[in-house]
Parts: C-alpha cells; sequence; structure tokens
C-alpha cells in the first residue's frame, strides 16, 4: 500500500453486510487489490465476491526437492569418496544406501522451502500497520480500505451504507 | 452462527434422465460395429484356447519351465480383475462420493474374473504336489497333505470370484427392478428372473445395504487370502531358497494398484464409446488418478523394503534372488515393470495439467497395465524355470525364458476373452448404477454460500 | 449422530483459550509433579554418564535392550500425529478438526524423545556426532552412509523437522487470536510469532492448500521414518527373527496401531482435563476406534504373515528362536501378554458401538495397547539376542536395571511435561477447525430425514 493511502476499517456483525460492502466498494470502481476481507475463520472462496487469490505455492517444493536431492548426492557420493573404505562387501557408491539419505533429503528440503513458500504466498511476515480490531477474530468481519487522501468521506459511506457497526481509520 | 448456504439449481442428470440414459437407449443401439468388434474378440479367443491345447499336446503337463507364461497369465488375471472391484468397496469406507459412478464399472470385472478362474483349473495339473520321491518340499503348508495348495488355491479363486459375482448381483438389483419394469423381451426376462420382488420398500433397501456391506468386507478379506496363497504356492515356494515375507504382500498390493488400472480405463472407454459424458466426468477419473499415483508410489516401497534387506545381506541365497529377478535373465522385464508401474506413473501424475484431466490417467492405466504384465512374468516365467526345487539355495540362475507361439496365442486369447466377457455384461446390466447415481445426486446439491459457490455434500453415517 | 453444538466464535475462543488464557488450578501441581520425574532422569542419565553403561542390564550377547525398545516404541508413538491429520485432511474426514493438532504435538515430542534414546544407549552421547556429521576434517573420517545407523537420525532429523514446521504452520491462525486477546510480553510474544496475519481470503486459502500440500509430502516422510528404523533389524543376516524382508510396512503398520492408540489416550484425557466436552465428543472415539478396528487387524495380519514366512525354510536356528519367543519362560508371558494387550482384547471391544462411545474403556483399551506395543518391540529386539549363536561365547539372561527403569519413566515424564507447558502457551485443539467447522457444516433434508452436511469448495 503505498505511503499517501489511509487505511480504512469497516466492522461487520452479520458476514451478508460484510459482502455487501464488498459489493459496494466493486460498484464505486475501487481497484479489487486496494480493499480486502478479514474474518477469523474461513469462508468457502468467493462468500463476500473478492476476487479469488492466485498463487504459486507448488513452485516452492519442487525447488527445495531440487535443492535437497542435489546436496544430498554431493554428501552421500563426496563422503564415500573422500573415506573410500568398502565395508560388508558394498560398492563405494552404494546406490541403495544413498537412495534412501537422497530420499530424506530432498523431501527434507521440499518441506522446507513450501513453509517458505507458504509464508511468501501468504504475505507474512508483514507487520504493516493498517487499520486492525482485535474484535475480528472474535467473529467480527472487517472490511479493510486502502483509500487515496480526499477520498475518504465516501469509502466510509459506502462502508456505512453496508451497515457498519464502527468505523476505524489507521 | 449456522450454515449460510442455500442449493442452487441442478443440471446433473436426473433419475428419469439416468433411466432412459442407461436402460433403453443402450438396447435400442445395439451398434453393429460393437457386433463386429465382438466377433473379432471370439476368434482370438478360439486361437487362445487352440493354443492351450497345442501347448499340452507339444510340452505335456510335466515341464515346470515351459508353463511360466501361463501361471503369469492367471497371476495377471488375478491381479487386474481380482484388484477391480476393491474400487467399490474402499472408497465407500471413507464416504467417498465420487465413486458411486464406477461403482458398477468395478464389480463389473468380477465376470472377467470367471475366465481367471477357469484358467486356474490346468495350473492343478501343473503345480506339483507337496512330496515327491518321498521328499517334502517348503511351502507355506509345512507337512499337509500333498495336495492341499492346489486344493487351497481352487477353492480361494473360486471363492473370490463368487463372492464378487454376488456383490455386484446384490448392489444390481434396483436397477435390475428397473429394468424389469422398463425393458421388453429378454432382458425383461433376465431382470425378473434376477429381481422378482424389489419394489424399493425400506426393509429392501436395508437388506441391499447390509448384504453389499457383508459381502465387500468378505470381498477384501478372501482377496488378501487369495494373494497371499497364490503368490506363496504359485511363485515363492517355486524357487530355492527364497524367504521374502513381504512377497504375498506385494502381490496383493499390485492387484489394487492393477484394479485401479483397469476400472481407470474402462470407465475411460464407457465415457467415450458409451457416450456418457454427463455421467462419468473429470471427479471420477481425478480420484482414481489420486489412488493411482499413491498406489504407484507403494509399489516401490513395498519393492524396495525386500531389495534393500537382500542387497545388504549379500549371502549366495539373496544374491541369487536378486540376481533371478531383477538383474540376470529378467532385467529387461524389471526395468519395463520399474518404469511403466512406478516412474512413468509417478511423474505424470504427480503434475496437475496430467492427473486433472481425464484422458492423461486413461493413459497411465494402460502404462501400468502393461508394466504390471511384465513384473508377473519376471516373477513367474523366472520362478517356474529354476531348477532344485529342494535345495538350500538356488545354485543355477536359468536363462531366460521366451514365449513360444503357443503362449502368444494364449496372450491374445486372455485378453480377448476378457474383453469379451467385459462387453457381454454391459449388454446384461447399466454399466453405470442408476441408484447409486440418483443416490449420489440427492446426497449432494450444488449451493451458494452468500457470494460463493459450494457443493452441500451430506454425510449419512 | 448429532453431538454437535452450534457456538459462536467468541464461546469457541473461550472454551478452548482456557489452557492458555486462565491456567487451570492442577495445572502447576501436574508440571511439578512431572518436572520432578524428569529432573530425576537427568540426574540417572548423569549417574549413568559417569558410571559406563554398566549400571544398565546391558552385556554380551544382549547389547540392544530396553533402550532402543523404547525408542521404537516412541518413533511408534510418533507416527499418530501425521496419520491422524495428513490422511484425514487428504480424505476431508471431518472428524479430524478437534484432533489434528494434539496429534502433530504427539508427534513432535515423541520424536524429540525417541532421539533422546540412542543418546542415553551410546553411553558416550557426545561421540555420536562422529557418525553422524561431515565433522572430523582432520583425520578425513566421515560417516558411512552405508550404515543404517546414519540413515535413522537422516530420517528421524527429517520428520522432526518436517512434523515441527506442519504444526507451527496450522498453529499460525490460532497465534493471532491469542495476539488479540493477550497484553504486555505475552501480547508481544504472540506478535512476533503470528508474523502480522490478519486472516484475508488470501492467507486462508494458502492454510487450506498448504495443509493438503503438507500432508501430501509428509505422508512419504512418515512412512519412510519407521521402515528405516526397521532396517537398523532387518538388514542384520545374523539374527533371526530380524532379517525379514516384511520388516518395513509391518513396523509401520504397528508404529500406527500404537500411535492412533496413544491420540485416543490424548484425547480422553484432553477431554476431562480441560473439560473440553463440546469439541472432543464421543463421535471422534467412535471414528478413531473404527480406524483402529482396520489397523489393528491389517497389523494382525501382517503379524501372522510375517510368523508364517519366518517358520517357512524350516531353519534350525529360526524355528529354535520363535521357540524361545513364543514357548519359553519368561518370554512366554510376555509374548502372551503381548498378543493379549495389542491385539485379543481390545479389538473385539471395539466391535461394540457402545465401547467405542464410552470414553473411560477407550482410554483403558488405548493404553493396553501400547503396553502390548512395547512389549512386541521387547519381544524382536531381545529374546532374538539373548540366543546362543555361532561366533557368541558367553551369554546369559538380559533383564532391565532400574537405571532403564528410571529413564522409561523420564521419557513418559518427559512427553507429558512439554505437552502441559504446550497447552499453557497454545491451544491443543485447533480453534480455526473448530471455527471453521461451524460454518462447513449443516443439516441437509432428504425427504423427511436430516442429515449432517459438508460444504465443499467448487473446484
Amino acid at each position: 500500500m503505498a505511503m499517501s493511502k489511509v487505511s480504512i476499517l469497516g466492522l461487520y456483525e452479520d458476514p451478508e453486510d460484510g459482502a455487501r460492502a464488498m459489493d459496494g466498494l466493486h460498484r464505486a470502481g475501487m481497484d479489487p487489490n486496494d480493499f480486502d476481507v478479514l474474518t477469523g475463520t474461513p469462508y468457502p472462496e468467493g462468500a463476500f465476491g473478492e476476487h479469488v487469490p492466485q498463487h504459486r505455492l507448488f513452485r516452492f517444493p519442487l525447488f527445495g526437492a531440487m535443492i535437497g536431492f542435489t546436496l544430498a548426492i554431493l554428501f552421500t557420493a563426496g563422503t564415500q569418496l573422500a573415506w573410500p573404505i568398502v565395508t560388508g562387501g558394498k560398492p563405494i557408491l552404494a546406490i541403495p544406501a544413498m537412495l534412501i539419505i537422497t530420499y530424506e533429503m530432498t523431501m527434507l528440503f521440499a518441506v522446507i522451502m513450501t513453509v517458505v513458500g507458504i509464508l511468501l504466498e501468504s504475505r507474512l511476515p508483514n507487520f504493516s500497520t493498517s487499520a486492525y480490531d482485535t474484535r475480528i477474530t472474535e467473529g467480527l468481519i472487517g472490511v479493510v480500505v486502502a483509500v487515496e487522501a480526499g477520498r475518504e468521506e465516501e469509502i466510509e459511506g459506502i462502508l456505512r451504507g453496508a451497515g457498519a457497526m464502527e468505523i476505524i481509520r489507521a | 452462527m449456522a450454515s449460510r448456504a442455500v442449493p442452487t439449481h441442478d443440471d446433473r442428470p436426473t433419475f428419469q434422465e439416468a433411466a432412459t440414459d442407461l436402460v433403453s437407449r443402450p438396447a435400442a443401439a445395439t451398434g453393429n460395429t460393437l457386433a463386429r468388434i465382438s466377433l473379432v474378440l471370439g476368434a482370438l479367443l478360439i486361437l487362445g484356447i487352440v493354443g492351450f491345447v497345442l501347448k499340452i499336446m507339444d510340452v505335456g503337463l510335466n515341464d515346470r519351465s515351459a508353463w511360466g507364461y501361463y501361471v503369469a497369465m492367471v497371476s495377471f488375471m488375478l491381479t487386474t480383475a481380482g484388484g477391480a472391484p476393491m474400487i467399490s468397496i474402499a472408497p465407500v469406507l471413507a464416504k467417498a462420493n465420487w465413486v458411486r459412478p464406477v461403482m458398477r464399472i468395478s464389480q463389473m470385472f468380477s465376470v472377467v474374473g470367471i475366465l481367471t478362474a477357469i484358467m486356474s483349473i490346468p495350473l492343478i495339473f501343473i503345480l506339483p504336489p507337496l512330496v515327491e520321491d518321498g521328499v517334502w518340499r517348503r511351502s507355506i503348508w509345512f507337512g499337509s497333505p500333498p495336495y492341499t495348495p492346489h486344493l487351497w488355491n481352487t477353492v480361494a479363486i473360486f471363492g473370490l470370484i463368487f463372492i464378487g459375482l454376488a456383490l455386484l448381483w446384490a448392489s444390481s438389483i434396483p436397477d435390475l427392478a428397473a429394468m424389469r419394469e422398463n425393458e421388453t423381451g429378454w432382458r425383461q426376462r433376465w431382470a425378473r428372473r434376477l429381481a422378482p420382488n424389489f419394489i424399493g420398500t425400506n426393509s429392501q433397501w436395508k437388506s441391499i445395504r447390509m448384504r453389499m456391506g457383508v459381502l465387500s468386507a468378505f470381498y477384501f478379506l478372501f482377496l488378501i487370502f487369495t494373494h497371499i496363497l497364490f503368490a506363496s504356492d504359485y511363485i515363492h515356494a517355486m524357487v530355492a531358497g527364497y524367504k521374502d515375507a513381504i512377497f504375498p504382500m506385494y502381490h496383493a498390493l499390485t492387484s489394487l494398484q492393477a484394479g485401479v488400472a483397469s476400472v481407470i480405463l474402462a470407465s475411460w472407454a464407457i465415457r467415450r464409446w458409451g457416450h456418457l459424458e454427463r455421467y462419468i466426468g473429470l471427479e471420477q477419473i481425478w480420484s482414481l488418478a489420486k489412488l493411482e499415483l499413491a498406489l504407484s508410489l507403494f509399489w516401490f516401497y513395498f519393492f524396495f523394503s525386500a531389495f534393500i534387506i537382500f542387497w545388504y545381506s549379500r549371502t549366495p541365497q539373496t544374491e541369487k534372488i536378486i540376481e533371478l529377478f531383477d538383474q540376470g535373465p529378467y532385467l529387461w522385464a524389471f526395468l519395463g515393470t520399474l518404469v511403466f508401474i512406478f516412474i512413468l506413473p509417478m511423474w505424470t501424475l504427480m503434475w496437475n495439467f496430467i492427473r486433472v484431466t481425464i484422458n492423461g490417467p486413461a493413459l497411465i492405466a494402460v502404462f501400468i497395465l502393461f508394466g504390471t504384465l511384465l513384473d508377473r512374468i519376471r516373477l513367474s516365467v523366472g520362478a517356474w524355470s529354476t531348477e532344485g526345487i529342494n535345495d538350500t539355495f538356488l545354485q543355477v540362475v536359468p536363462n531366460t525364458v521366451w514365449p513360444d507361439l503357443w503362449d502368444i496365442f494364449m496372450f491374445l486369447g486372455m485378453f480377448s476373452g476378457a474383453a469379451l466377457l467385459f462387453i457381454g455384461i454391459t449388454r446384461f446390466l447399466p454399466v453405470l448404477s442408476i441408484w447409486e447415481i440418483q443416490q449420489s445426486r440427492l446426497i449432494s446439491k450444488p449451493g451458494k454460500f452468500m457470494r460463493g459457490n459450494v457443493l452441500i455434500v451430506g454425510k449419512p453415517d | 449422530m448429532q453431538q454437535r453444538r452450534q457456538l459462536n466464535e467468541i464461546a469457541v475462543n473461550r472454551e478452548l483459550l482456557n489452557g492458555a488464557l486462565d491456567t487451570p488450578a492442577w495445572w502447576k501441581w501436574a508440571v511439578i509433579g512431572l518436572a520432578s520425574v524428569v529432573i530425576m532422569g537427568l540426574v540417572v542419565f548423569g549417574f549413568q554418564t559417569n558410571r559406563g553403561l554398566g549400571v544398565t542390564g546391558l552385556s554380551r550377547p544382549v547389547f540392544w535392550g530396553a533402550y532402543i525398545t523404547t525408542f521404537v516404541f516412541w518413533v511408534g508413538i510418533s507416527h499418530a500425529g501425521i496419520m491422524i491429520s495428513a490422511i484425514l485432511r487428504l480424505t476431508q474426514a471431518e472428524w479430524r478438526r478437534p484432533v489434528t493438532r494434539a496429534a502433530e504435538l504427539l508427534t513432535v515430542f515423541s520424536l524429540l524423545t525417541a532421539l533422546s534414546f540412542p543418546l542415553i544407549h551410546a553411553g558416550r552421547p557426545w561421540r555420536i556426532i562422529y557418525w553422524i556429521l561431515p565433522y572430523d576434517y582432520a583425520r578425513g573420517i566421515w560417516p558411512n552412509i552405508r550404515s543404517p545407523l546414519i540413515w535413522d537420525p537422516v530420517a528421524i532429523g527429517t520428520y522432526l523437522t518436517g512434523s515441527t514446521l506442519f504444526l507451527y504452520v496450522a498453529l499460525l491462525p490460532d497465534l493471532a487470536v491469542l495476539r488479540d486477546r493477550t497484553v504486555g510480553w505475552r501480547h508481544a510474544f504472540y506478535t512476533m510469532l503470528a508474523l502480522g496475519w490478519r486472516g484475508n481470503p488470501r492467507q486462508w486459502k494458502l492454510q487450506t492448500v498448504s495443509g493438503i500440500l503438507l500432508s501430501a509430502l509428509m505422508l512419504p516422510i512418515f512412512v519412510s521414518v519407521h521402515s528405516i528404523v526397521s532396517w537398523d533389524f532387518a538388514v542384520t543376516p545374523g539374527v533371526e527373527g530380524w532379517n525379514s524382508t516384511i520388516f518395513a510396512p509391518y513396523f509401520v503398520i504397528g508404529a500406527i496401531h500404537s500411535g492412533v492408540s496413544a491420540v485416543v489416550t490424548m484425547m480422553a484425557l484432553m477431554r476431562w482435563l480441560w473439560k473440553w466436552d463440546n469439541f472432543i465428543r464421543p463421535e471422534h472415539f467412535d471414528a478413531l476406534a473404527r480406524l483402529l478396528i482396520v489397523v489393528g487387524t491389517a497389523w494382525f495380519g501382517f503379524t501372522l504373515v510375517e510368523i508364517l514366512f519366518s517358520l517357512y525354510t524350516l531353519e534350525g536356528s529360526e524355528l529354535a528362536f520363535r521357540d524361545v519367543q513364543a514357548f519359553q519362560w519368561p518370554w512366554s508371558f510376555f509374548f502372551v501378554s503381548f498378543m493379549m494387550l495389542a491385539f485379543f482384547i481390545p479389538v473385539p471391544m471395539w466391535l461394540f458401538k457402545s465401547v467405542r462411545n464410552s470414553i473411560p474403556l477407550m482410554f483403558w483399551t488405548s493404553i493396553m495397547v501400547n503396553i502390548g506395543m512395547w512389549l512386541e518391540r521387547f519381544l524382536i529386539i531381545v529374546p532374538a539376542l539373548s540366543r546362543k549363536t555361532p561366533f557368541v561365547y558367553t551369554y546369559g539372561e538380559y533383564s532391565p536395571s532400574m537405571v532403564e527403569f528410571a529413564m522409561m519413566a523420564w521419557s513418559l515424564a518427559f512427553v507429558g511435561m512439554n505437552m502441559l507447558l504446550f497447552a499453557r502457551f497454545f491451544p491443543l485443539v485447533p480453534l480455526f477447525e473448530s471455527k471453521e467447522s461451524q460454518i462447513f457444516t449443516m443439516d441437509m433434508k432428504i425427504g423427511r430425514a436430516t442429515i449432517p452436511a459438508v460444504l465443499r469448495e467448487q473446484e
């Protein structure tokens, strides 16, 4: 959100009112990136008429798996070649044994990168100071809007018109 | 905070549409193409029978290594047609609705099982008795009478097919009743005979549910039991010094995998040529593809669990076993198995753009069936070609045994016979269960939750 | 079955945060009690490190005893978390919701405990660093990756890291609730952990997708971990009863049996201690018991196949070992107890609906299973080693010493204490799952009948 914008939050008791506020903002021609609905519970996708978020989470585990695989091959092959002692009559590059470690490390890095991906794609960590209210995690629906200076009154009107019990400006 | 979902318009087929599409129309449209295909299949089946007779005349029943391919065929049939009905059993336990449209297809494979049962009869004469020249061979039967495995394997295979057919019948009764009401001629007479007095009272439905539950449980237990016996007696016990406790479970697992592949392929074909796109959709194929992906991973897991032990042990026993099945004469079959039932399915079904389609999983299903065939060849032909069944361990790894002309005839006959039986049963029963489709329509409804679209799914206990 | 009650979000917050926001009176005493056992365990461990492994019952030829048994036992328990939360997430089972967090937590703490047992067992734990890490550059010594003793820490490390991250990701929305309900240093603590979670559609969507994706990634890890633990034994050709190809899936299914039972034990305790009757309901025990019937029976089937094929070759040494394991005192007593406790008593009991819906009975049968499963591991490890085999010249009886019993008590107390400490700061039942369930479940009318229904998002 750009610096020149003001963050306004409308709080609703009834989710239907929240959805109407979202409708109103759409009608007022606001950029969909400038307003969002905050809930304490996941709602079915599109319940508030919000645009469905796109994500690229599925690329992360793949990337992680490639890192893990490469590291594991380097680790297993490298340590065996660096200390080439035959144990149990196994070949120096013992593929079944390498496979086990490679598998585990591939999965490990896939999981780590997935978690990194979840945070990045959720836009977390995010310590911005946009308007927020702690009652959202108690069941209130919040509609938060980033408003350019000058349009505050109009947007507040829309939020209030949909039945906001309270308007908060950050 | 009550849920706000409300049902909306439902454009899925209604009961009347389903009854028209599935009961009346196929009867009216008995295509010439199908008749011609059946004729060709019938000719190939006869060729297979001829091949079998000529093989007996050619080599007799005593040369074990000559019958390896025949054992592979029975094993393959048991694996595919035996495993397919599980698709109508396992997902139901997890209360999955998606499986309903393909339940009938999966159960129809029990009819194909009749061929498995018939083909298993000659095995009784090929399998050596437990005791020869006063020497007992190793088996899971220890000191039982010499023909115990012959008896129990036959009982198991016939029992499995019988339970499968009973399950198919039990779950078809409501549809047969619909045929009894809406059909004419021989189809009506047949339906009247099989569902004489079903009118859909509450207690009749209840008894159908109960019968299906009991038969499903029995089918599952019998399937595992049959695979344990078949894998132990017809493959494992043929190789001296082979001790592999996971092997029967491996055999059973591949049966689930090949069963899913068979159902995917049959559903795809019925959807395509039966013009049932409204009934069998992406949801069914996709869900089956997810199962298939999981089972392919499991295949590698079961294989590797045994392999790592043998590889690590490095005793004469285990080295010979690895050479026989994986590295030596059947390396080609092993690599084929690995590629077609693990590497290819995993690397393709992993991706949404292949898994979430209708044609992708169908193609992979063909690969998996081919891979399963190679797997059965490497195991059965490999095991039956060894010598010295009573030795402590395998002394000599035999050379590759290639199929002869009669084997190829029999392969053709087996595939044709299986296809013929499947096509045949579709003439007698609706290929999709009308009542299951009707129930799934009742139990899941498209709906709206505020501004978003949802599906409301009932979960009865 | 309709046991669900409609609760608004305030009520859900109040009830489920009763452990984190206002501490129950018994909590302090329970933690003090468990902490004293933990400290006692640490003192005993110090004593053992000082005196050497001679203070245990381990001696030729039995060098793997109660420590390794307990290690396998806790790895087994750890299989509950991913089993419950991943499989049930993927199959979209609605009843998983209150169970997932506690199960994942059990995974993390039991893995930590399991991981300490090889260290305790090593006698000189600092030396373990030489086997595992590519560390000693000066002498050019590297870990021997052909050894299952290397595979083990790699697998368990992966599983521990993965489950901890999984737990954290699913904790994010609840951390935001705690952030909004607290002041002072706790507020700062939760603010930091919640990473600025707001609850917008993007974050919720990622939360849902991540649950499924991480489950799909964790499942193959979960299967591999206990398999690799089983290979610690199974790749040894010289020990009868160990060298079996079925060990990997057999151990995994046994781990699920004991892990899911441990979840039942824990859920009963949670319901009793924190009075979460609205969230942990008899229907959940019913569903878990049904799952346990299937798992228990499958495990029993694997047990039978394992025994069948060990007898198959009719080798003298194998037969002799099985005879010791099942028919000779005192193993015969343990063998019968193990069979009764792990299968023949609990599984038939669960067939009855009245048992499945009775929380005390479920609690006791689940404990029974875990005693049985500990004995199973003990029976696999110890009798096999205590037989006289070629190249074993001294052999004798093994029985765990007081030091080993103390360390086993330590492990139980350590897991329990960690659970209670966690419950003091975080909710054991996921708040957002319970709230989501309120929105995503409804009643559906079919004719005159009303059945429970759930919402699915359209693809």
